[in-house]
């Protein structure tokens, strides 16, 4: 146990002990403590094994920015093991290693495979023989990947909330910086969102003793009225939408200002065995200690370019390290710190780092040197190696949002050089790294976000100004830097350059060797920063090492571009919550009731069947069916001009249908195409009831909408399709039903065929169209949705005695093949006219009125189409899927195709639709059908199958 | 021929399409002016407390719409003689008289009332309409639109699950109308009163809407509630707040 004597504004509370397990084995963990530092506690050192060597890996930065530490707990895997915090009775297991963490059998890659596994080698390795590619695949994707999604749902889903926060003015980084800008903005008036990946607001003060200035800074900005959400890393900036990941929930946050306080990342150093567990990060080191109490090592060698080292050297003397020798790379390191060490007694060897680390599954010592050696290399023992390469200002966020970086040679990083309108940076990232400018700069930041959306006084302003100017003249960045070299010892040894992915210097070297030698083509051949870290670990890295291999400057070299996830997050934390927007007709709850199987038509949820699809159609010409078509698009269009409106859209005339009858229309586009169909009811002299397919009904009411905003016409138009449902009763027996329910006279004098009455149905006031589209006596009844169920009851018990059966979509399909209707998008495609799709007679080429369509129609009218839809039969009993290919009489190719076919137990045989030559549209012409192989010989037929002259329809 | 076949009749039943939602929720249903209407469920003080303390939500899809569409001067010029003198401003709905008058479009708006309101109501639009002169129509669309009323002090919190529009009151103050996506699917938002708000959304994805908002809500600690539940308005705190 390396527990420490309790530590200034330690997170975890002695006496709230918490036990977990990991790998199955109990653990005691306090409250407050993570799991990492749990584990690290009772001794754990090794956390994970490395993606593609399968290499030990353990704690490293402490604070969620590396792939060290990924576990699985509770059946989710990836999940960092040093920010998660401990709950009572959670299971925590390691990742990619088998069969334990201690003995992994794929450590065999390191050991034998590194030499043949550089970068790209399963693009060049596994392509041969080409038929082993599927076991190749097989495993390889075993062997890829960390974690495995556990097999059972309860396990793999768990809730997240999708929650939408507008804000005026978002926060990103939760830091003195960020603190002080909320706090500024929202004492200002403005609303102020903070989002904090920390567990607590406070960012670097946490760690590093100011505990107490960190809560009152919290407590200040949250007293102004901002809301500071901790535990909450943003995943990105999408045109001023930043989502931000707490846990369960996925703020969706809309500002219209945007503060990035994002601070640095610090940097590892480049040697061999700097993966080694052990290796561990200034920060990290110190966020044991400080936060958890924890001692990280009993012998520790400090190696640093920058005073981060130093001060954390400090602060393990203070928890009872032994330091035993610190290496600072700069040559005049002569800080605070730096005399402060060397008061102590530490070694403090200037000028110098760390050349290599050495041990067998964990640290045991150092070689300490001049960089790039001169002989005077000392190995020392230790079990701790602490490393600062610097700390990279985390500008990714801010380079989504549209800021540029350009190369800082001073210290050796990328810092910002311009940002767009609307985004602020300060702190840190900003180079105020000293605790007062940091929250000066956070306090002008966020006082000109709020100046910048009206919000403040001439005071304020004035302040804001001040401060600006105040921070332009005090220092800036850190009080000194000295840049590492790409790779400190011999660089044909191990180091890794991209913890995450396994790729070291070297793999690097050859990307470049092989032609791969700019920084974003090397990205996608080593993968260098797709992995869990997103870069942070291993961008700046990869830069150095690209520049020294290509000869080129840093600035040439430049980065790679910004991408979201800043933060590797779950792909259901993303998803939301499981819910399909499906649009049921009010008659929706009596199908289910009626045992019906139910189907996706577009967006709608439809019957299929009634379970007896061909007793159901069969019932339709025997005696009578009902069937809900309430999804059919249904508006009204209204006004002195419908008439003329609904002439300029369809191709033949409305403008002249009488009051109170119906004509069938096809829609066509601008180029002649078929792009919907319905039929059109003239209410009275100005308005009109349009229906269309149930898949179009939005896009023709925008067709509609689109055409009437350009054309001065006086018409309204209302989509009603949700309001209205609708029921179409048909077969022999429809009268006698309609007779049970209605008062309105059905014989066929008085309700001919496309006559359209307004009617009480049942009690409901109705709109009964007579049309058929299955071919027998119908009636298409509309009413108020909310009577569905009522209106659907009333027919059912009125057709009782009758023989009446609900039938569904199939059944529906078949009778209308029968006679020959089409089905828009599938009969017809994006190249179909009226011509082709043997519907001349509804092309009126001779009335007065342009409409859409008509050049391209009439040229069409001029050039016989090259292909027909036409029916056909099957003698040979089988039914030949739909899209078989119609093949030429002699040769290869194709020529048409089918598209619809059933097999018609009404007729007793197999019927179809297809797009043949147009010299073959003609009654008994034969052709050739290509089904799965099998050549069918098929008859045309040009007129219905069912009731061809329509008497039974009109009778 | 009239476009009566739009609009209920009190002869048939007339049923919400969250109606079979609100029975598994256990609703007790009364049929009030030709709709069955879930006017509480089983647990009173339950429903009370998700009022005023979480979030509720009631199913008031049996309130009437009707759909205005005029040319925008004659718009106005309707609205102003049916509300005394109101004016429509884009974001704003009015309240007189029972009824909400909520804009689209300068051209296009949708007035909400009771049932019971409904004759009255349109009888004026026609009225004024015709002093108007120019072309206007007027077109029943309450089954079109299912409506829930969402109340109580979460109620923000409940819509930011599944909505981007923003209800800050500095956007939508009482009175505000917001039409936009709501649970992806195009819809309305009216603010009625600071802790209440009605949204509107297509009749035919009632089961989905009352889903999504049942499971937010659930989570929030809230739940459904009866029409009962709901208090009056208070006619004068919204027309004081209103864009009028
Ligand atoms: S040690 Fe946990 S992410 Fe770095």
């Amino acid at each position: 146990m390396t527990r420490l004597p309790p530590q200034r504004g330690e997170r975890i509370d002695r006496r709230r002990p918490v036990d977990f397990t990991f790998d199955g084995q109990r653990v005691e963990a306090l409250e407050g403590d993570t799991v990492g530092s749990a584990l690290y506690a009772v001794g754990q050192r090794t956390f994970s094994r490395s993606f593609k060597y399968h290499r030990r890996r353990g704690l490293l930065c402490c604070a969620g920015q590396c792939p060290n530490c990924l576990v699985q707990v509770d059946g989710a895997p990836g999940v960092r093991a040093c920010t998660e915090p401990v709950r009572e009775g959670m299971h925590v297991e390691h990742m990619n290693a088998s069969p334990s963490l201690d003995f992994d059998a794929m450590r065999a890659t390191d050991l034998v495979g590194g030499p043949f596994t550089p970068p790209g080698f399963y693009y060049k390795t596994f392509i041969r023989p080409r038929r082993l590619w599927p076991l190749y695949e097989k495993v390889l994707r075993r062997a890829a990947g960390l974690g495995r999604v556990a097999k059972s749902r309860r396990e793999r889903e768990w809730r997240t909330e999708y929650r939408r926060r507008h804000a005026d003015v978002l926060v990103v980084g939760g830091g003195a910086a960020g603190l002080a800008a909320a706090a500024a903005a929202a004492e200002l008036g403005a609303d102020v969102v903070l989002a904090d990946e920390g567990p607590a607001p406070g960012g670097r003060l946490l760690a590093e003793g100011g505990q107490d200035h960190a809560r009152e800074a919290a407590e200040h900005a949250r007293r102004a009225g901002a809301e500071l959400l901790s535990n909450a890393p943003a995943l990105g900036a999408f045109d001023g939408l930043v989502p931000v990941w707490q846990g369960d929930t996925l703020h969706q946050v809309r500002a219209k200002r945007h503060v990035y306080t994002t601070g640095v990342i610090e940097q590892p150093l480049l040697f061999p065995g700097n993966d080694l567990p052990g290796v561990m990060l200034s920060g990290g080191a110190r966020r044991l200690v400080s936060l958890y109490a924890v001692k990280p090592g009993t012998r520790a060698i400090v190696a640093t370019v920058c005073d981060r080292g130093l001060d954390a050297a400090l602060a393990l003397i203070g928890a009872g390290v032994e330091v035993a020798c610190v290496a600072d790379l700069r040559a005049d390191a002569a800080s605070p710190a730096a005399q402060a060490l060397v008061r102590r007694g530490v070694e403090l060897r200037r000028a110098a780092t760390v050349l290599e680390a050495r041990g067998r599954g964990h640290v045991q010592g150092a070689v300490l040197g001049a960089r790039g050696g001169d002989g005077h290399e000392r190995v020392m023992a230790c079990d701790l190696l602490v490393v600062s390469g610097g700390g990279a200002p985390a500008t990714s966020l801010l380079c989504q949002a549209g800021a540029r970086t350009a190369y800082d040679a001073e210290r050796g990083v990328f810092a910002l050089a311009s940002l767009p309108g609307g985004v602020y940076a300060a702190g840190e990232v900003a180079g105020h790294g000293e605790l007062h400018a940091a929250e000066l700069s956070g306090a002008v930041a966020g006082a000109e976000a709020a100046h910048s959306l009206g919000l403040g006084d001439a005071d304020s302003r004035a302040r804001a100004v001040a401060g600006s100017e105040r921070l332009s003249r005090g220092p800036v960045g850190p009080s000194g830097v000295a840049v590492p070299p790409p790779v400190a010892g011999d660089r044909g040894a191990r180091c890794f350059a991209c913890l995450c992915e396994d790729v070291t210097a070297k793999d690097i070297h050859l990307s470049v060797e092989e032609g791969y030698d700019s920084i974003e083509l090397s990205k996608r051949y080593t993968t260098t920063t797709m992995g869990p870290c997103q870069g942070r670990m291993c961008q700046l890295p990869a830069i150095r090492l690209m520049a020294a291999e290509t000869g080129q400057s840093l600035e040439q070299v430049g980065t790679t571009t910004a991408r979201p996830p800043w933060q590797a997050v779950p792909m259901g934390v993303l998803a939301g919550r499981p819910f399909e927007p499906a649009k049921r007709s009010s008659i929706h709850g009596r199908h289910r009731e009626l045992g019906a199987n139910v189907m996706w038509a577009g967006d709608w949820r439809r019957p299929y069947d009634y379970g007896d699809p061909r007793g159901e159609a069969l019932a339709v010409h025997d005696a009578a069916g009902l069937i809900d078509v309430s999804t059919l698009g249904k508006l009204i269009v209204r006004g002195p001009d419908a008439g003329e409106f609904l002439d300029r859209l369809y191709p033949n005339r409305l403008s002249n249908l009488r009051p109170g009858r119906i004509r069938y229309g096809v829609i066509t586009s601008d180029a002649g195409r078929i792009i919907d169909d319905g039929t059109i009811c003239r209410l009275d002299d100005e308005s009109f009831y349009v229906t269309t397919t149930s898949s179009g009904a939005g896009a023709v009411y925008e067709w509609f909408s689109w055409w009437l905003a350009d054309w001065p016409l006086r018409v309204h138009l209302t989509d009603v399709t949700q309001g209205l449902a609708a029921v179409n009763l048909a077969g022999p027996r429809a009268r006698e039903i309609m007779a049970k329910v209605s008062a309105v006279d059905c014989s066929s004098e008085a309700f001919a065929y496309l006559d359209g009455k307004q009617a009480d149905v049942a009690g409901a006031r109705s709109l009964i169209l007579r049309i058929g589209f299955v071919g027998e006596v119908g009636y298409e009844i509309h009413f108020p949705a909310a009577h569905g169920e009522h209106v659907w009851d009333a027919l059912l018990e009125a057709g009782a005695d009758y023989g009446l059966r609900p039938f569904g979509l199939e059944p529906q399909r078949l009778l209308r093949l029968q006679k020959m209707h089409i089905l828009v998008g599938q009969d017809t495609d994006s190249e179909s006219t009226p011509y082709g799709a043997a519907m001349p007679w509804i092309v009126k080429l001779d009335k007065d009125q342009a409409f859409i369509g008509r050049w391209a129609l009439e040229r069409a009218a001029e050039e016989p189409p090259e292909t027909a839809l036409v029916g056909f039969t099957l003698p040979d009993g089988r039914v030949p899927k739909e899209g078989a290919a119609v093949l030429p009489e002699s040769g290869d190719g194709q020529v048409g195709q089918v598209t619809s076919a059933r097999h018609s137990p009404q007729l007793g045989q197999v019927i179809g639709m297809a797009w043949v030559p147009a010299g073959l549209a003609r009654d008994g012409a034969e052709v050739t059908i290509s089904d799965d192989g099998k050549r069918l010989r098929a008859r045309v037929v040009t007129k219905p199958f069912f009731d061809p002259e329509g008497e039974v329809l009109r009778s | 021929m009239s476009l009566d076949f739009l609009v209920p009749s009190t002869a048939a039943v007339a049923r919400s399409p969250m109606e079979r939602e609100a029975l598994r929720a256990r609703a007790r249903l009364e049929t009030r002016d030709g709709w069955t209407v879930a006017v509480s469920f089983d647990e009173p003080e339950a429903e009370r407390r998700a009022c005023n303390e979480t979030v509720a939500f009631a199913d008031l899809s049996w309130l009437t719409k009707i759909e205005l569409q005029a040319g925008a001067a004659d718009l106005a010029a309707i609205v102003a003689s049916c509300t005394g003198g109101g004016r429509l401003e884009l974001g704003g709905a009015i309240r007189v008289g029972g009824a909400w008058w909520c804009p689209y479009t300068a051209e296009r708006a949708v007035v909400l009332c009771e049932p019971g309101a409904a004759a009255r109501v349109r009888d004026r639009i026609q009225e004024a309409a015709g002093v108007a002169g120019g072309l206007a129509s007027a077109v029943d669309v309450t089954t079109a639109h299912g409506a829930l009323a969402i109340l109580g002090p979460l109620s923000r919190e409940l819509f930011a699950r599944f909505t981007a529009i923003d209800l800050r009151p500095q956007l939508t103050p009482v009175g505000g109308f917001r039409p936009g996506s709501l649970a992806r699917v195009p819809g309305a938002i009216l603010r009625e009163a600071p802790d209440r708000y009605l949204m509107l959304f297509g009749a035919a994805l009632g089961r989905y809407v009352w889903t999504v908002v049942s499971d937010a809500a659930e989570r929030l600690g809230g739940r459904p509630v009866g029409a009962d539940a709901l208090e009056p308005f208070e006619e004068r705190v919204p027309e004081a707040a209103s864009h009028a």
